[in-house]
C-alpha cells in the first residue's frame, strides 16, 4: 500500500503556504512586483512615453524626499486595514470581497461624529469605535447568510458592496448632508481628526493605528486560541471539528474582525487623511477603490499582516509616485498607467496558477505536433512505394 | 518491406516477454531511493505477485514498469523498443492498465457511461449506446457482471472495482496492473476476483497483483517478486517458496531475529495471542442502546446497535471497511447526528454533543483518517500537538493567549514518550513519516488521560514497526483499566487485541463474542453477511 500524498488543504490557501516556484514567498511577491512594473513599461512605451524617466519620476515622487515617503504610507495606511480584512477571512477559509463596502459604511459611520462634541482624544476613539462596529455589522449578513443558507460569500459581499456603497450615497445627500456644500457630507470636527505627524503633508496619526491593528492581528492569529482556532478551520475544517473548534463560530468571527478591520480603513479615511475630512457623495473618490486594492496588498504581502504592511507600503507609494508622474515635465504618464503596474502585479501574483496549467498544454501542442510529423513520415513513405 | 515482416516476427518468437525492466532506479527530487536497480522480465499468461512492506516501491515500480514515471536509470523495453508514456492514456493505448487502490470513477455517472468516458477523446461525439453494448459484450465475455444503469456511487465497493476493470479490460490491454485489490472485499468477492484473474491468465494477458497479503500470493500467483527498502529481494516461481521463506525476503535477512519474524506473524499467519487475564471494570464506561445513524448520502449506516465497553478491556469491531464502522465511531465522538439511540459515558449522554463537550468527558479519539481528521497538515507538530486541547488551562493564559513555551515542552516531552522523530516542534506535520504522524496523533489523544480510547484504523498504512509499537500502546492503557473501542478492518489486528470482538455487517453486529469463540472461515462468512448456520454454543 502506498501512502498517498497529502493534499489536505484549503485550495484557497494553497498558495499562501506553498509557492510555485519554490522561492521563498517574499522573493515571489518581489518577482510578481518586478513583472508588473515591467509590463508597465512596456505598455508605456508603446503608447510612446518614456518609462525610464516616467519610473524614475514615480519613484522619487513616493520615496525620493521626506515628503514623498509621508504621502506614500499615508496613502498605504488605509490599505493596510482593508488588505487584513481579505487576509483574516482567507486564513479562515473564505473569500471575502466586501471590504470595500465595509469600509465605506465605516466611513460614513465615522462621519456621525461630526453630529456631537467630545473632548479630543476621546472623540477619535469613539469614532473608531462606531466605524469598526459599523463596518462588523456590514460584514455580518453575507456571514450568517453563508452559515445558515450556504450562500457563496463571494456573491453577497460583492452585492453587499454595491448595497452599501449606494446607501453611504444616499446618507450623504440625504442625511448626513452638509449644509452649506450640498456636494459633500459634515466634515469630521477637528477634536476628532487624527493629528498630522509630518507638517506639510497628509500624513496623520492614523498610520499608527493602521499599523497597530496589524501587530494586533498578528498576535490574534498566531498567539491566542481564537486565531488558531480561524487558522485551523480555514486549513481544514474537517480536522478542526474534530478538534472540538467550532467552525460556524470561527467563520462569524473572520468575518466581524475583517469588517471591523473594514471600517477602521474608513475611519482613517475620512478622519485621518487631509484634506477633505468628509466624503464627496458624487462618485466618492476619495474612497472608491480603496476596499479592492486592499485585496491587490494581501496578496503581495502573501496575506500575512506583517508582508501587508511591506505589500501597502509599496502600492501606497505606487499612488503617490503616480501623481508626481502624471506631471512630469514633457513625460506626462497618465496616473491610470499607475493602475495597470498594479493590475499587472496581481496578474503577475496569478501566474503561478498558470504555470500548473501550462504542462497540460505544453503536452497537448506536443502532441499535435507529433501527429502531424508521423503523418508526414507515413505520406512519405507512402510515396517512395 | 517483405524481409522487414519476417525479421519482426523472429524478433517477437525470440523475445517471448512483454515488458522488461531493466535496472531500473528512481530517486526523487528529495533525495529519496524509492527503487535500487531492479530488473524484471513479465510474460503473457503469468499472474506476479509484487510483494513488499509499506514503501518498499512497489507504487514506483509499478508506476515506472507502466511508463509513467521516468526512471532516474535503467529502462524500460518491450519487444517493440523502449517505453516512455507521458499519461495513463498511452499507457492504456500501449496495453498497460493499472486498477488503482482508490477507484477513479464518476460516482453519479454510471457503470456505462464511465466505462464510456475512458475511451472517448476531448471534444469526440459520445455514443453511449455503442458504449453500452460493447460493455454488455465484454460482461458476457468475462463473466464480470454490474449494473449497467445504476450510478457508480450507488454500488458496492465490490461492484465498483468490477466495473474498474472492465474499464481497463474494454481498452483491450495485455498488461493488468492491481494495486491491493482485496483490501476492500469480502472474502467471498475476493474468491470471484481470484477467479477472474485465472480466467484472464488462461487468455494470456499478464497480471501484477500488489499486496502484503502472502496467504494471496500463494493461491492465486505464478510468480513472486519481493521488494524491499526499493531493492528487489527476490523473483521466484510461487510453488518453490514457503509463506515462512517470503515472509522472512519482506523483511529482511539481515533483520531476521525472532522478534521480526513474530511481529510478521502476528499479521500475516496464524494469530499468537498471551492475552491477560481480563480485570475489566464493574461499571461499562461507554453504554449503547438503540443507535442508528445515516451515512452522508442518507442510506441508513448503523442500525440498533446496543454494545457496553468496559475499563480495562478492548472492545474489537471487525468487519469489511464501508459497512457503517465509521458513522458509528463518528456517532460517539460528535462527529455526527445519529438518528436514533442513546450513548453514554458514565451516565451522560453524548449524542449530538459537541466534540469539545464529548472530551470533557475523557474522550480520546484516534481518527481513521489522519489527514482529513486527524491533523492540520500545514500546521506545525507543536500546533497540532494541541489539536482539541487548545483550550486547556495549561496551554491557555490571560486573554486566551497561547502559551507557547509551555506548549513547546509538552510538546518535546511527548516526541520523547512517544517516540515522534522530527526535526522539532515547529517542524510542519506534512513532513512527518506517516508513522510519526500517526505517534503524534496517538501521543496527543493518551495525554488526555482518557477514560476511553476510540480508535479507528489505528495502524492503517503503518509499517509493522510503528504498527507493533501503537498496538502496544493500546494494550498498554488496557492494562491501566481504560476502556477501548478498537475499529479495524485489520482483522489480524482485532484478533490479536481484542478481548471481545464484534463483527459488523451493513450497520448491525453479526456476532458479539470473544476472539476464540469463532474460526477464521466462521469470521469470513459473517464478515461477508452470512449468518452462523449452527446455534451458537
Amino acid at each position: 500500500m502506498s501512502e498517498p500524498t497529502a493534499t489536505k488543504e484549503s485550495r484557497l490557501l494553497r498558495g499562501v503556504h506553498k509557492t510555485v516556484t519554490g522561492l521563498h514567498p517574499v522573493f515571489e511577491s518581489l518577482l510578481a512586483g518586478a513583472v508588473g512594473l515591467l509590463i508597465g513599461a512596456l505598455l508605456m512605451y508603446i503608447w510612446g512615453f518614456n518609462p525610464w524617466r516616467a519610473y524614475i519620476a514615480l519613484f522619487k515622487g513616493a520615496f525620493g524626499d521626506s515628503y514623498g515617503w509621508a504621502s506614500s504610507i499615508a496613502r498605504g495606511t488605509p490599505l493596510i486595514l482593508t488588505a487584513l480584512t481579505f487576509s483574516i477571512c482567507l486564513r479562515a477559509g473564505m473569500f471575502n470581497i466586501g471590504a470595500e463596502g465595509q469600509m465605506m459604511i465605516g466611513a460614513i459611520a465615522a462621519i456621525t461624529i461630526a453630529l456631537f462634541t467630545l473632548p479630543s482624544g476621546i472623540h477619535t476613539v469613539v469614532g473608531l469605535l462606531i466605524a469598526a462596529a459599523a463596518g462588523a455589522a456590514w460584514s455580518i449578513v453575507p456571514a450568517i447568510l453563508k452559515i445558515t443558507r450556504g450562500v457563496s460569500e463571494v456573491i453577497s459581499t460583492i452585492m453587499f458592496n454595491w448595497i452599501g456603497r449606494f446607501l453611504v450615497i444616499w446618507l450623504g445627500i440625504h442625511v448626513l448632508v452638509d449644509p452649506i456644500r450640498a456636494e459633500k457630507t459634515l466634515t469630521i470636527p477637528k477634536a476628532a481628526r487624527f493629528p498630522v505627524i509630518v507638517r506639510g503633508t497628509d500624513l496623520t496619526a492614523s498610520v499608527f493605528m493602521a499599523v497597530g491593528v496589524a501587530l494586533i492581528i498578528y498576535f490574534v492569529l498566531w498567539h491566542t486560541t481564537v486565531g488558531y482556532e480561524v487558522r485551523a478551520a480555514g486549513l481544514n475544517p474537517t480536522a478542526a471539528r474534530y478538534g472540538g473548534i467550532r467552525n460556524k463560530r470561527t467563520m462569524i468571527l473572520a468575518f466581524l474582525l475583517g469588517g471591523a478591520t473594514a471600517g477602521l480603513a474608513g475611519a482613517a479615511l475620512v478622519m485621518g487623511l487631509p484634506p477633505s475630512y468628509a466624503i464627496f457623495s458624487s462618485g466618492m473618490p476619495n474612497l472608491t477603490n480603496m476596499g479592492f486594492d486592499g485585496m491587490a496588498v494581501a496578496m503581495v504581502g502573501r496575506n500575512h499582516p506583517i508582508g501587508i504592511l511591506f505589500a501597502a507600503l509599496f502600492f501606497g507609494g505606487l499612488n503617490a509616485g503616480g501623481r508626481v508622474m502624471q506631471f512630469y515635465g514633457s513625460n506626462p504618464v497618465p496616473l491610470e498607467m499607475v493602475r495597470v503596474v498594479m493590475g499587472a502585479i496581481v496578474l503577475a501574483m496569478s501566474v503561478p496558477e498558470l504555470i500548473r496549467l501550462f504542462p497540460a498544454v505544453k503536452k497537448s501542442v506536443m502532441n499535435i505536433v507529433e501527429r502531424i510529423r508521423n503523418r508526414r513520415a507515413r505520406a512519405a513513405q507512402e510515396v517512395s512505394e | 518491406m517483405t524481409s522487414e515482416k519476417t525479421a519482426v516476427s523472429t524478433e517477437r518468437i525470440k523475445d517471448s516477454y512483454f515488458l522488461r525492466g531493466e535496472n531500473m532506479t528512481k530517486i526523487y527530487s528529495d533525495g529519496t531511493v524509492a527503487l535500487k536497480d531492479a530488473s524484471i522480465e513479465i510474460h503473457a499468461h503469468e499472474i506476479i505477485g509484487l510483494l513488499g512492506e509499506n514503501g518498499a516501491g512497489k507504487t514506483t515500480f509499478t508506476k515506472i514498469l507502466s511508463g509513467l514515471l521516468p526512471p532516474t536509470s535503467g529502462r524500460v523495453v518491450s519487444p517493440r523498443g523502449p517505453v516512455r508514456f507521458s499519461s495513463p492514456r498511452e499507457a492504456l493505448d500501449f496495453g498497460i492498465g493499472m486498477v488503482h487502490q482508490h477507484f477513479a470513477l464518476v460516482g453519479p455517472f454510471t457503470a456505462a457511461e464511465n466505462v464510456a468516458l475512458s475511451h472517448e477523446r476531448p471534444f469526440s461525439r459520445l455514443q453511449l449506446s455503442k458504449a453500452n453494448a460493447r460493455l454488455q459484450a465484454l460482461m458476457e465475455e468475462s463473466g464480470l457482471r454490474v449494473p449497467l444503469d445504476v450510478p457508480i456511487e450507488k454500488l458496492a465497493v465490490g461492484e465498483q472495482q468490477r466495473v474498474e476493470i472492465l474499464k481497463v479490460l474494454s481498452r483491450d490491454v495485455d498488461l493488468l496492473i492491481l494495486d491491493e485489490p482485496t483490501s476492500v472485499l469480502t472474502p467471498l468477492e475476493v474468491d470471484e476476483l481470484f477467479n477472474l484473474l485465472r480466467r484472464l491468465r488462461g487468455e494470456g494477458k499478464s497480471i501484477i497483483l500488489i499486496t502484503h497479503k502472502l496467504k494471496e500470493v500463494q493461491s492465486v500467483t505464478d510468480r513472486v517478486v519481493v521488494l524491499r527498502h526499493g531493492e528487489l529481494v527476490g523473483d521466484v516461481p510461487t510453488e518453490s517458496a514457503t509463506t515462512e521463506q517470503l515472509a522472512q525476503l519482506m523483511v529482511g535477512q539481515a533483520l531476521e531475529t525472532e522478534a521480526r519474524v513474530v511481529e510478521l506473524s502476528d499479521k500475516e499467519l496464524p494469530i499468537k495471542r498471551e492475552r491477560r487475564a481480563v480485570n475489566r471494570t464493574e461499571m461499562s464506561v461507554l453504554h449503547v442502546e438503540g443507535l442508528s445513524a445515516r451515512g452522508d448520502t442518507g442510506e441508513a449506516a448503523v442500525e440498533d446497535l446496543t454494545f457496553d465497553v468496559y475499563g480495562g478491556e478492548i472492545f474489537g469491531i471487525a468487519g469489511v471497511e464501508g459497512n457503517g464502522q465509521s458513522e458509528l465511531v463518528e456517532s460517539l465522538t460528535g462527529l455526527r447526528v445519529p438518528t436514533a439511540g442513546v450513548a453514554t459515558i458514565r451516565g451522560t449522554n453524548i449524542l449530538g454533543v459537541d466534540p469539545r463537550q464529548i472530551y470533557k468527558l475523557g474522550v480520546a479519539h484516534i481518527p481513521e483518517d489522519r489527514w482529513e481528521l486527524g491533523l492540520v497538515l500545514p500546521f506545525t507538530l507543536a500546533e497540532n500537538a494541541i489539536l482539541g486541547v487548545h483550550q486547556w488551562k495549561e496551554f491557555k493564559g490571560p486573554l486566551s493567549f497561547l502559551r507557547w513555551g509551555k506548549i513547546n515542552t509538552h510538546v518535546r516531552a511527548l516526541m520523547d514518550r512517544f517516540e515522534i522523530r522530527a526535526a522539532g516542534p515547529s517542524a510542519p506535520a506534512k513532513s512527518l513519516s506517516g508513522g510519526n504522524q500517526q505517534k503524534l496523533i496517538v501521543g496527543r489523544e493518551l495525554a488526555k488521560d482518557p477514560a476511553i480510547i476510540v480508535a479507528s484504523q489505528p495502524t492503517r498504512g503503518l509499517d509493522i514497526g510503528a504498527a507493533k509499537y501503537i498496538r502496544d500502546l493500546l494494550v498498554e492503557m488496557r492494562d491501566a483499566g481504560r476502556a477501548i473501542l478498537l475499529v479495524s478492518a485489520d482483522l489480524d489486528e482485532v484478533l490479536a487485541l481484542a478481548d471481545r470482538i464484534a463483527i459488523m455487517y451493513e450497520g448491525r453486529f453479526m456476532t458479539v463474542c470473544a476472539p476464540d469463540d469463532l474460526d477464521r472461515e466462521q469470521i469470513g462468512l459473517l464478515m461477508g453477511g452470512v449468518q452462523r448456520q449452527e446455534a451458537p454454543v
